[in-house]
């Protein structure tokens, strides 16, 4: 099974980078907990803000590891070392190809997130975390994956990609639910801002975080991102004339 | 049989490759020769559906190439011209990632792994990663690794580029001995002392068309197969004859210093390059 193989090689990848992807995945949201939720202590939505936080931040870290494990890395083969001329001539499907890479990115977003949530584990937040909350971080780190497929392919150099990071990843990583709510926001940029899928994740991961239930609705919506983008992964990986 | 039908290759206003139609046969060693830009390297990459051709097509033992055959990609191996590999990779783990991708079982991986190695000196160079290899260890590996797999095409791309006089020649050994097993080969080179001694039939191609295909013999035999090269003071001028004694009679009436010697498939490349296109 071709995916397999695509797995096997982000693992050869995660076994020999091991400690720079950890601590690459824990600075940035380490700093945003030690400065908005310890730092400056405040209430938000009757808890702590520190609660409100910490399933945003993870929410986003997942989202970036997932990203930046595919989007840099598959722009790379493609354009710098060309190790993708060798996947396209292989007998491997290439839909096979992407899903691994996609499987492969969300794996990628779901170990940062677990990084996080492990260093907060000594705070003791009262905040739950189950099966729903890794079903739906998955999904946020597969949505975000098949968006750095798409990017990887789209990118004309190596500079496209961190481009389109500081345009809609980070803008994404601040505004979608993450250290405020959506219901904050004016009206008209609030409804498309809420239908992203970070917002979406941010919101089921801390509803199931307060005991509230699992919202199908979100699971839907992130499923549907995935197809997407998928289907778009597809088309470029079959129907692009200049790879 | 490779079958080239009408290929062509445009990137925008540009046409890479125009209209090329080719034939090679199972086990040929067949060589793409031409100048820079003349669509060697455009015709490989479509070859390995890196890029898809605006016209025409490819077949493959009568069945058209596309990115979805895994069935005819199976068949071929292809050595690029730059060195497509994960640089933080070490050789293992390119060979194993190879294997994985052509779906063979890992003890057949392990064991052509360590035979193909060991076959092109770089076994105890095993471990080391892929962008601590100099140049030529490089064009090795991606060697062994193209065999790994166990082709019944193989598609070079400038395969000796960077490497040295020795290691050329181990490498024409290596591909004459695999030709001889029934692979067929397609060879883009800059080298034509390489095409002139590992080919059986050549195409010449300039500015995405393809000039003509020939033998080699038959290549030199229609430019003359006898050189006189002429000292003169705006360079080296060369004049080709079909038969010793008409070389020997002009070399003869020739003042200054000039010699004598058989022609070569250079000679035919530097003729054709030389001039422009004249008809199709």
């Amino acid at each position: 099974m071709g995916i397999l193989t695509i797995l096997w090689e982000k693992w050869v990848e995660f076994r020999r980078d091991f400690y720079k992807i950890t601590l690459a995945a824990m600075v940035a949201p380490l700093m945003y907990l030690v400065v908005f939720g310890l730092g400056i202590q405040t209430m938000s939505h009757g808890q702590s803000y520190l609660n409100f936080l910490i399933p945003g931040v993870i929410s986003l870290t997942s989202m970036n590891g997932s990203f930046n494990a595919i989007a840099q890395n598959l722009n790379v083969q493609r354009l710098y070392e060309k190790a993708l001329d060798q996947v396209m001539i292989s007998p491997t499907p290439l839909w096979q190809f992407i899903l691994g890479q996609i499987i492969g990115g969300s794996l990628r977003g779901l170990y940062a997130g677990a990084v996080i949530l492990a260093l907060v584990i000594p705070i003791g937040t009262g905040l739950v975390f189950n099966g729903w909350s890794i079903l739906i971080l998955f999904l946020n780190g597969a949505v975000f994956s098949s968006v750095g497929v798409v990017v990887s392919f789209v990118a004309k150099n190596h500079a496209d990609v961190p481009r389109f990071s500081n345009y809609i990843i980070m803008p994404m990583a601040y505004l979608c639910n993450t250290f405020f709510s959506t219901e904050q926001i004016p009206h008209g940029l609030r409804e498309v801002i809420a239908v992203l899928p970070l917002s979406q994740t941010s919101r089921m991961i801390r509803s199931i975080a307060n005991r509230e239930g699992v919202d199908f609705a979100g699971i839907g919506i992130l499923v549907l991102y995935l197809i997407v983008f998928t289907a778009l992964s597809m088309r470029f990986i079959y129907k692009k004339k200049n790879l | 049989m490779i079958e080239l039908k009408h290929l062509t290759k445009k990137f925008g206003e540009f046409t890479a490759v125009d209209d090329l139609n080719l034939k090679i046969e199972t086990g040929e060693f067949f060589g793409l020769l031409g100048p820079n830009g003349a669509g060697k390297t455009t015709t490989i990459s479509m070859l390995s559906t890196l890029l898809l051709p605006t016209a025409g097509e490819i077949c493959i033992d009568g069945e058209t190439l596309s990115r979805s055959r895994t069935d005819i990609k199976r068949k071929v191996s292809v050595i690029t011209q730059e060195y497509s590999m994960r640089q933080d990779m070490t050789m293992d783990e390119i060979m194993e990632y190879q294997g994985r991708l052509y779906f063979m079982p890992r003890k057949q991986i392990k064991e052509r792994t360590e035979e193909l190695l060991e076959f092109c000196d770089l076994i105890e160079y095993r471990k080391r990663r892929v962008r601590k290899l100099s140049g030529g260890m490089k064009r090795k590996l991606m060697v062994c690794r193209a065999l790994l797999t166990e082709p019944e095409i193989l598609l070079l791309d400038e395969p000796t580029a960077g490497m040295d006089a020795l290691s050329r020649r181990q490498m024409w050994n290596l591909l004459h001995r695999l030709n001889e097993q029934n692979l067929t080969i397609l060879l883009t080179t800059h080298y034509m002392e390489e095409a002139q001694s590992l080919c059986d039939r050549v195409a010449l191609m300039n500015r995405g068309k393809l000039e003509e295909t020939n033998t080699v013999n038959g290549l030199i035999e229609k430019l003359g197969a006898f050189a006189v090269d002429e000292m003169r003071e705006d360079g080296v001028k060369s004049s080709y004859f079909q038969n010793r004694q008409e070389a020997i009679s002009f070399l003869e009436g020739l003042q200054g210093k000039s010699t004598l010697r058989d022609t070569t498939l250079e000679d035919v490349f530097i003729e054709r390059a030389g001039r422009p296109l004249e008809r199709r």
